[in-house]
């Protein structure tokens, strides 16, 4: 049902408004089970099977329908339950044998044990409210606002939610150039890693003398322990789309791209799904609700190589060639996919703008601090009491991060460090958990916000085997397109490895300081120019893991590894 | 190309993959064909496990693009498989939460008692393995893998990872219970 004008636009809103409204009023049951990539994982199908068996038979009068992923990863499978004796429920760790007692007590209009809290501002009896709960009162949900509350398969219910209002808002009420003044007043700086302001190089996109221009989205997210960008595509990919739309309104481009990393198959899945529903309804298209303006959105996938998620690189890719990056200028902006005038964002980035449209830059300027506004996702893995994706206010401590919303270290776990950045910073420790989360506030300490992950690690971890964990990443995933990056990791794995072997010496920590500085100095992009940076760190942080492996200087030398030489010269 | 350039081609797959081809890749033009390649070699492998040599001349064919070009991107890009798996297609995630869990412990027990390092399939042809120098997604269960695409094993030390893969095998191929979990 195509729309071609405003006015159906704004009629869909009422209706979408009305069938979603009803989902939570409380007149009937509705069951909202999180389907997503990780609860999948832990079995959320069979939930929803032994479920969707139950209701069919008769056993409730229920509504059953699917929601995405909420972020808290730790109570999966999860359901919402609401109707007309309580408030929405939220229950934790739902198998498909927890169904037919859940079943009973929901039949009786009783809340069943295993609540882990209400939607509401007030408790419900001995259930507390969620919002109690620091990992959800301590967040500050704007991309993540509708993430586990509606169906990503449903882009009515994306609309009743506010959907579509900044595409709208952009198209009828504001020129391009005002969309890309909002992005910049809002200083949405970039999230996927650099932290380059995206309002600046959409001006620059835009001014650009040389037609067609395109959008790109990079969603490529080959990072070892990140996982944002699939899971908000996954649970919310309207949002994602709608945020290239309005890139491409204020870029002046026709068409946008979605890259997606090839093995992230259920958000690219629903990503491809989401686009379809656009079209039906003449969002995206020819004559955009009768606007005389053209836009489409392409989807493509990668093949697992860490290296895509660089821009240049990741442009290759989609153009069906090896991606490995070049050299810049010109910059994508100037000569992107198919040497046309390209801009590449972030998903988060990208998903950032519609709210910033709706509600305008001043607004979303106020959020974070000064110089990193918004909000960020985040990602901790590692020893802690709960593990999931949450959405932080920018300049949020990371200890109160750790020790408040993820319930800190497991029981008996003792922190020994916190890896940032991926696989291209160092560890904090301790003593530096007070430090802010934003672009700038943990580049002094070699830290960096990167794209918000975080791999907590403790005394079992030993140093000198995880800096050469980060170490051999970053050579098994350099392109080997330039010299210092394709011989100087090997070399320095194969240094950290002569030290685990008991054979180091105490010069090779210099030695490793040699390389390491020609592979940051020489190296053609950002993931040879970082690759050594974790072990430099690791070796500042924990220089006694490694000198506890050192072999007595007055014994004899040995061998020096063969590609050392090569990257020293 | 290290495959079978033998394997016996079997006409119903042949018509799967032209199928999937047919009616899920239609590009414009020369461009947005190139744009599909990578696309489309994924779409085969998730059909039929791996990339056959005849099915990377399909995909060639159907998009107008050289099949040097296609064995290019086949060995630059980890994703893909250009030898058949065994019965088990076991993905090992060494993301960097699944290595401070002890994920290296369960590589070297692959190594070690399986005699398989990453990319490689059991003698008795029961299971492939392929590490992921990535992340699954689901790092609250790390160390975790994931078998034939579906179903997971998380929280591991060796003697559950043993565990898991006895499991996996004593259920049998995956094309005798679609509904394995
Ligand atoms: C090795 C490497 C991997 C990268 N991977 C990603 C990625 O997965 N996703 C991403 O958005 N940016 C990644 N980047 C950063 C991109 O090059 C680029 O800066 C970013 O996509 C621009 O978007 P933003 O300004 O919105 O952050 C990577 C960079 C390097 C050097
Ligand atoms: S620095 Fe490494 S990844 Fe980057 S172009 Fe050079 S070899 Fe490739
Ligand atoms: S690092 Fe293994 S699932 Fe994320």
């Amino acid at each position: 049902m195509k729309l071609t004008n405003r006015s159906q636009f704004d009629q869909l809103v009422t209706t979408a408004t009305d069938a979603f409204s009803q989902l939570s009023d409380g007149t009937k049951w509705v069951i909202s089970v999180g389907m997503s990539e990780c609860s999948f994982a832990k079995g959320a199908k069979d939930t929803f099977q032994a479920l969707n068996l139950g209701i069919t038979m008769g056993k409730v009068d229920a509504t059953l329908r699917q929601v995405g992923c909420g972020g808290w990863c730790w109570a999966e499978p999860f359901i919402t339950v609401s109707g007309p004796a309580h408030p929405p429920i939220i229950y934790a760790n739902v198998n498909a044998d927890d169904v037919p007692e859940l079943m009973q007590s929901i039949q009786h209009g009783q809340p069943h044990g295993s609540a882990l809290g209400v939607i509401a501002d007030q408790p419900f009896g001995d259930i507390p409210s969620i919002f109690d709960d620091p990992f959800f009162g301590k967040q500050r949900r704007i991309l993540l606002r509708e993430c586990g509350f509606i169906d990503p398969y449903s882009i009515e219910e994306y609309i009743a939610n506010g959907g579509y209002s900044a595409w709208t808002k952009a198209l009828f009420d504001m020129s391009p150039e005002e969309v890309i003044e909002e992005v910049k007043t809002a200083n949405v700086r970039g999230r996927g890693g650099a932290g380059f302001p995206a309002g600046i190089k959409w001006e620059s996109g835009r001014r650009t003398q040389a037609w067609p221009k395109y959008v790109a989205c990079n969603s490529h997210e080959g990072e070892p322990n990140v996982y944002k960008d699939r899971r908000l595509i996954e649970s919310n990919p309207h949002l994602v789309l709608e945020g290239i739309m309005l890139g491409c309104y204020g870029v002046g481009a026709e068409r946008g791209y979605n890259y997606v990393g090839g093995e992230h198959i259920l958000a690219v899945e629903r990503f491809k799904h989401a686009v379809a529903q656009a079209y039906e309804y003449g969002l995206l298209g020819e004559n955009v609700l009768g606007t005389g303006l053209t836009f489409d959105v392409r989807t493509r996938v990668g093949g697992g190589a860490y290296i895509c998620g660089e821009g240049s690189a990741m442009m290759y890719s989609i153009m069906g060639e090896r991606g490995q990056p070049r050299t810049k200028p010109p910059r994508s902006v100037e000569e992107g996919l198919w040497r046309r005038p390209t801009v590449l964002n972030n998903t988060e980035t990208l998903a950032s703008v519609p709210s910033i449209i709706r509600n305008g830059g001043e607004w979303f300027a106020g959020i974070g601090n000064e110089k990193s506004t918004g909000t960020k996702l985040i990602t901790m893995q590692g020893p802690l009491a709960r593990l999931g994706l949450v959405e932080i206010e920018m300049g949020a401590s990371l200890r109160e991060v750790i020790f408040d919303m993820y319930g800190g270290m497991a029981e008996g776990k003792v922190l020994k460090g916190v890896q940032t950045g991926g696989v291209s910073a160092g560890p904090l420790v301790e003593s530096q958990l007070d430090v802010g989360l934003d672009f700038d506030s943990m580049k002094p300490l070699n830290g960096m916000l990167g794209s918000g992950g975080f791999v907590i690690f403790d005394e079992s971890v030993d140093a000198v085997e995880f800096a050469r964990y980060l170490m051999a990443f970053n050579r098994y995933e350099s392109c080997s397109k330039c010299t210092p990056c394709r011989l100087g990791n090997p070399a320095l794995v194969e240094i950290v490895d002569r030290i685990l072997n008991g054979n180091g010496r105490m010069s090779d920590l210099d030695l490793i300081e040699r390389t390491a500085n020609h592979v940051i100095g020489l190296s053609l992009c950002g993931l040879g120019q970082v690759a050594p940076v974790p072990l430099q760190g690791m070796i500042e942080h924990f220089r006694a893991d490694f000198e506890s492996k050192m072999v007595n200087e007055t014994s004899a030398p040995p061998r020096e590894p063969m590609l050392v030489h090569a990257a020293d010269d | 190309m290290a495959q079978d350039v033998d394997t016996a081609v079997n006409a119903a797959d042949t018509d799967r993959v032209r199928a999937l081809l047919r009616d899920n890749f239609q590009p414009q033009d020369h461009e947005e064909a190139q744009e599909l390649i990578l696309g489309a070699l994924q779409d085969v492998q998730h059909l039929l496990g791996w990339v056959p040599l005849w099915a990377t001349r399909l995909v060639a064919e159907h998009l107008g693009v050289s099949e040097n070009r296609i064995y290019g991107l086949l060995t630059f890009y980890a994703d893909f498989r250009t030898s058949q798996p065994g019965h088990h297609f076991m993905l090992l995630c060494h993301g960097t939460a699944c290595f401070v869990g002890g994920s290296q412990n369960l590589i070297n027990e692959l190594r070690d008692h399986y005699g398989i390092a990453d990319s490689e399939t059991t003698s008795d042809g029961e299971l492939t393995v392929q590490v992921v120098n990535g992340c699954l997604g689901v790092c609250d269960l790390a160390p975790v893998i994931q078998f034939d695409h579906q179903n997971y094993y998380g929280k591991l030390d060796v003697e559950k990872f043993n565990e898991a893969i006895a499991e996996v095998i004593r259920q049998g191929p995956v094309e005798n219970h679609h509904e394995a979990h």
